[in-house]
């Protein structure tokens, strides 16, 4: 590493897991914090033009469609396809007992947790599960009315939907072909102690208080279904792919089919229909493009799966459970212990117990979480928004719950208990100091901001206190939570400089989920290089080979936006080197330099013009520095008039960032940037609805970017939150196992009036750990709403109703009316 | 030899005669006059003022037609049952969902799509744009159009009629708050430039 102050590689490496603060920010920004007034995605998507995978249609491709089970738990012993293979218009039926796809294993599998066991399983341990057969058409009607004609003889097994029923002994097995010792699978167990002493932690209490809630299914509802397009170029696969982490999908098809080099693998990210994790968190749709993989190559031609609207229901978010909580507390509002379990749905990726956030975000002492991945016979519990979802919802009801047994203010218990990971904010803010943050209380000026913005001291009253003149009973709630952006992993990207205009081209390969990332990048990138914005630009979706971090919605910025910058500095230092230096000596000697006799130090580049510092008259724009090149491209044909300008070498830089965030081992981070929300009712008395009247949002990101972007998702994850909360549920037949509501008229979800006006507010004390102190916003809102509104259910009415979603039947039933 | 083969076919009614000279004065008879009538399922439709035939199947909606067959891919497909407004198009100056309209149904009718009101420049995609409103950009066709058909009809929509037209459109980033700020943008500058 060199030890020059100012080498751009060894600060890369300096940050790199970054468990301080940006020693480097830069002194001014032009671009970055500023309202954008154009999305690089804006055109393409408001005119229609953005081609998602679901778009996609190449010359000869054919349709394929798979089937579905019709019952919760069951096994095919016969199927008779032969109907199915005499439709016109049916090109190939794929069944699930074809020597090739027996013999294909696990064909992809998440962080090592869990994969599939086989593409195309024959037996089903849910209602819909794709199992059995796969059938290519010339349209996807042909594919489906020739599922329609397959005749199967199913073994039905005993089914289990409750999963508290589902974890007693003796319960019928979910998942024998998995789980053969019941219904529990014990890598997603977990107990931890988080900190502290339970016994005494209770001991020291005034009061002990137990309760239990619960989450019913609810799911991302996904605008673009999953889908796939699948070509063979001989033996170089060419993917078309609805997926968030498009590099997994790669990783994993390079091992089909004996092995593919991944060298040899085209795959397209088109523009996508959001994912919020979904899908794109497991490789279960990874199992029909491997159908379509194989049909293509038997039959010849492209093959593209699609998955119906109904089968985007058949995984959820893996907030699904019910939660067991018991909570000491001193009658000052000092939480003594917490001591939480999860009896998980389905739940695939079971990381954290329910009470991380409260280890995370308070001084309690003692905490201890518990919970258990349980089998039940329905879809796949995923990461949706965020895999926080359980410990958020915890945290909200618990600290709640305590200040309504207190009746104490909310937002005084939350200061009185703000800390990390049992450590009061005296050691929070020595560890601000020790790492280079500024010391700032976030949580306070959160929430003094958030109260003025609602007028809380005005409005917060005694629980079921305030009628209003519309004859409705007036709510207000409160909850809060640390901002994150923790995901470990890396990011890369690279800049190259184009020739003829010298713009500059970010290449990395991700998805697009909506963010406005993608122009977020831009802004850094022109900040850092001196470039003009609509100098720089960025297309992800074509293969370029340089992975993004992903899930890239909370890790955005705060790993890839640290790859960007460090990508940009190093390109500029090498823009301004090769500025000074004579280059590419060739027979005929080296080309002189565009600022002879001038050190990389003196220039600076500013609106994509290169200056010398020392004369600012001394310029030239970044078009005219490699147009020097030669106007016929390249190389320098300005020879041939017996002139001899410059050239200069070809600019590219490439970089990256790696992060173990909190969940280093060694010298875990605590978080010190928080957010408050702030939520108003109205709930109609004879009727149970629930009309939400006005929300705050108020969010310390640290540092704003692209503020249009981090406002999109204040408001926009507040209205998923509150449709989470009050509608979405899907529902399963308890006699049949059946899902009821798999369709967008009977699983509601929030529309344009479902809402009063929401504020966003940002707060920028600069504590976060990424580039220039920022951290992550995507997740966070769409996952710590939804709890919000049992605190203001409990204002309004003073009863709290522990059922997500919070229906009318449910207030109705709490009010003693139904 | 198949007797059927020997029926022949009016091409104006469906009536079947049993010989050549029979179907002959059957049509002096009954049909004397009348241009010969199109195959079925040939359709004229005015897409975004350009004049097309299409030969369509029964069963094909106006959302397959104009998405697969002609290929102007902004329309989406959100749900599958007319229950999130994203494959709007307007029909004879009506928002319609073109996934619950068969394609047959609308021989001689124009149709305006999100690449129609894109192509004219109309001010509402320059202010979906300013106003990021949209996120993954799924449903964003379906808005702009239902918009465009708002603002046909009144020019100068308040909010809430805005919202009142808007609600049958559904958006999972939940970007609705931005969607009245972009069509009050739009109308301004419709009215501006009228001036």
């Amino acid at each position: 590493m060199s030890k020059h102050p100012e080498d751009q590689t060894a600060r890369m490496l300096e940050m790199l897991d970054n468990l301080e603060s940006d020693k480097y920010q830069l002194k001014e920004y032009k671009f970055i914090g500023e309202k954008i007034p154009r999305r690089i995605d804006g055109l393409a998507k408001a005119s229609g033009q953005a081609d998602y995978t679901m778009d996609i249609q190449l010359p000869g491709m054919l349709y394929m469609r798979l089937l579905m089970s019709p019952y919760p738990h069951a096994k095919i012993l016969k199927m008779d396809t032969s109907r199915a293979e005499k439709l016109p218009g049916v090109r190939y039926v794929l069944r699930y007992d074809d020597p090739e796809v027996m013999k294909a294993d696990i064909i992809g599998r998440v962080a090592g947790f869990f994969g599939l066991d086989q593409p195309l399983p024959g037996a089903a341990h849910m209602e819909g599960e794709l199992v059995g057969a796969a059938v290519a058409a010339e349209t996807e009607d042909i594919a489906e009315e020739a599922l329609s004609l397959i005749e199967i003889e199913w073994e039905e097994r005993p089914f289990m939907l409750d999963p508290v029923k589902a974890s007693e002994p003796g319960a019928p097995l979910t998942f024998p072909e998995r789980y053969i010792d019941g219904n529990h699978w014990n890598r997603g167990t977990y107990d931890e102690l988080l900190h502290g002493d339970m016994k005494k932690g209770f001991a020291e209490a005034d009061k002990v208080v137990e309760f239990s809630f619960k989450r019913t299914a609810n799911t991302w509802v996904g605008p673009e279904r999953p889908c796939g397009v699948w070509k063979w170029n001989g033996d170089c696969p060419e993917i078309w792919l609805k997926h968030q982490r498009i590099h997994l999908p790669k990783s994993r098809i390079s091992e089909w089919f004996g092995g593919i080099a991944m060298s040899k693998i085209e795959i397209h990210s088109p523009y996508q229909g959001a994912s919020f994790g979904g899908w794109s968190q497991i490789d279960w749709n990874l199992g029909p493009l491997w159908c379509a993989a194989l049909v293509s190559k038997r039959v010849g031609r492209p093959v593209k799966y699609i998955f119906n609207r109904r089968e985007d229901f058949f995984g959820g978010s893996m907030d699904e459970g019910t939660y067991f909580v018991k909570v000491g507390f001193k009658n000052d509002g000092t939480i003594t212990a917490v001591d939480a379990t999860l009896y998980h749905v389905n739940a695939i990726w079971p990381v954290f117990s329910p009470s991380l956030h409260l280890h995370d975000n308070t001084r309690i002492t003692n905490i201890r979480g518990h919970s258990k991945s349980v089998w039940v016979n329905k879809g796949h519990t995923v990461p949706t928004r965020c895999e926080m979802l359980p410990a958020v919802l915890t945290q909200t009801l618990v600290l709640d719950r305590v200040a309504a047994e207190l009746g104490m203010d909310p937002t005084e218990l939350a200061l009185k208990n703000d800390g990390a990971m049992g450590h009061d904010m005296e050691w929070v803010n020595e560890e601000k100091k020790k790492r280079g943050f500024p010391v700032r209380d976030s949580l306070k000026e959160c929430i003094d901001q958030g109260k003025a913005a609602i007028k809380w001291d005005e409005k917060w009253h005694k629980p079921g206190a305030r009628k209003l003149p519309n004859g409705r009973m007036h709510g207000i709630g409160f909850t809060w939570a640390h901002e994150w952006s923790d995901s470990l992993g890396s990011g890369e990207f690279a800049i190259r400089i184009e020739r003829t205009d010298g713009t500059a081209a970010l290449l990395g390969m991700g998805a697009d989920n909506g963010v406005d990332a993608d122009g977020t990048y831009c802004q850094i990138a022109a900040d850092e290089l001196g470039f003009r914005l609509e100098d720089v630009n960025y297309n992800p979706h074509v293969y370029r080979g340089f992975y993004r971090m992903t899930p890239d919605s909370s890790t955005n910025m705060s790993v890839n936006g640290w790859a960007v910058r460090h990508a940009a500095r190093i390109l500029k230092q090498k823009i301004l080197e090769a500025a000074t230096s004579p280059s590419s000596a060739t027979q005929r000697g080296s080309f002189q330099p565009a600022f002879p006799d001038t050190k990389p130090e003196d220039l600076d580049i500013s609106d994509s013009v290169i200056f010398s510092k020392l004369d600012p008259d001394r310029k030239m724009s970044m078009a005219d520095f490699v147009r020097l090149a030669g106007a016929g491209g390249p190389f320098a044909d300005d020879e041939f008039l017996g002139t001899r300008l410059g050239w200069s070498e070809p600019l590219f830089a490439s970089s990256y960032h790696v992060q173990y965030g909190k969940h280093n081992p060694v010298n875990p981070r605590p978080c010190f940037c928080r957010q408050a929300h702030f939520m108003e009712i109205e709930v109609d008395t004879e009727t149970g609805e629930i009309f939400v009247t006005n929300v705050v949002n108020v969010n310390d990101v640290g540092k704003v970017i692209n503020r249009l972007s981090c406002e999109g998702q204040q408001y926009g994850g507040s209205i998923m939150g509150v449709s989470r909360a009050k509608f979405e549920e899907i529902v399963h037949d308890p006699v049949t196992g059946v899902m009821l509501n798999g369709n967008l008229l009977d699983y509601k979800i929030a529309t344009m009036k479902d809402l009063g006006p929401i504020g966003t507010i940002l707060v920028e004390t600069g504590m976060g750990y990424g580039p220039y102190g920022l951290i992550g916003i995507g997740e966070d809102i769409g996952t710590v709403v939804p709890g919000l509104l049992a605190p203001a259910v409990y204002n309004a009415i003073g009863k709290w109703i522990y059922d997500f979603p919070i229906t009318p039947a449910k207030i109705l039933q709490a009010l003693g009316k139904a | 030899m198949n007797k059927e083969i020997n029926k022949f076919l009016c091409p104006y009614c469906g009536d079947t005669l049993d010989s050549a000279d029979a179907l002959k004065s059957h049509v002096f008879k009954a049909h004397k006059g009348r241009s010969l009538p199109g195959p079925v399922g040939r359709i004229r439709l005015f897409i975004n003022r350009a004049e097309h035939v299409f030969q369509v199947e029964p069963n094909w909606t106006l959302y397959y037609l104009i998405h697969d067959k002609l290929g102007l891919t902004g329309a989406k497909q959100f749900c599958d049952r007319g229950a999130c407004g994203s494959c709007t198009m307007i029909v004879d100056g009506k928002p319609v969902l073109s996934c619950m309209m068969l394609a047959i149904e609308c021989d001689g009718k124009s149709v305006e799509t999100v690449e129609g009101i894109a192509a004219e420049g109309h001010p509402l995609i320059e202010s979906y744009v300013n106003n990021h409103a949209m996120q993954c950009g799924y449903c964003t066709p379906g808005f702009v159009v239902t918009s465009k058909a708002l603002l046909d009809h009144n020019p100068n929509p308040s909010e809430e009629e805005i919202v009142e037209a808007l609600s049958g459109n559904l958006c999972r980033c939940s970007t609705y708050p931005q969607h009245p700020i972009a069509v009050r943008e739009a109308a301004e500058k419709m009215k501006a430039a009228k001036k």
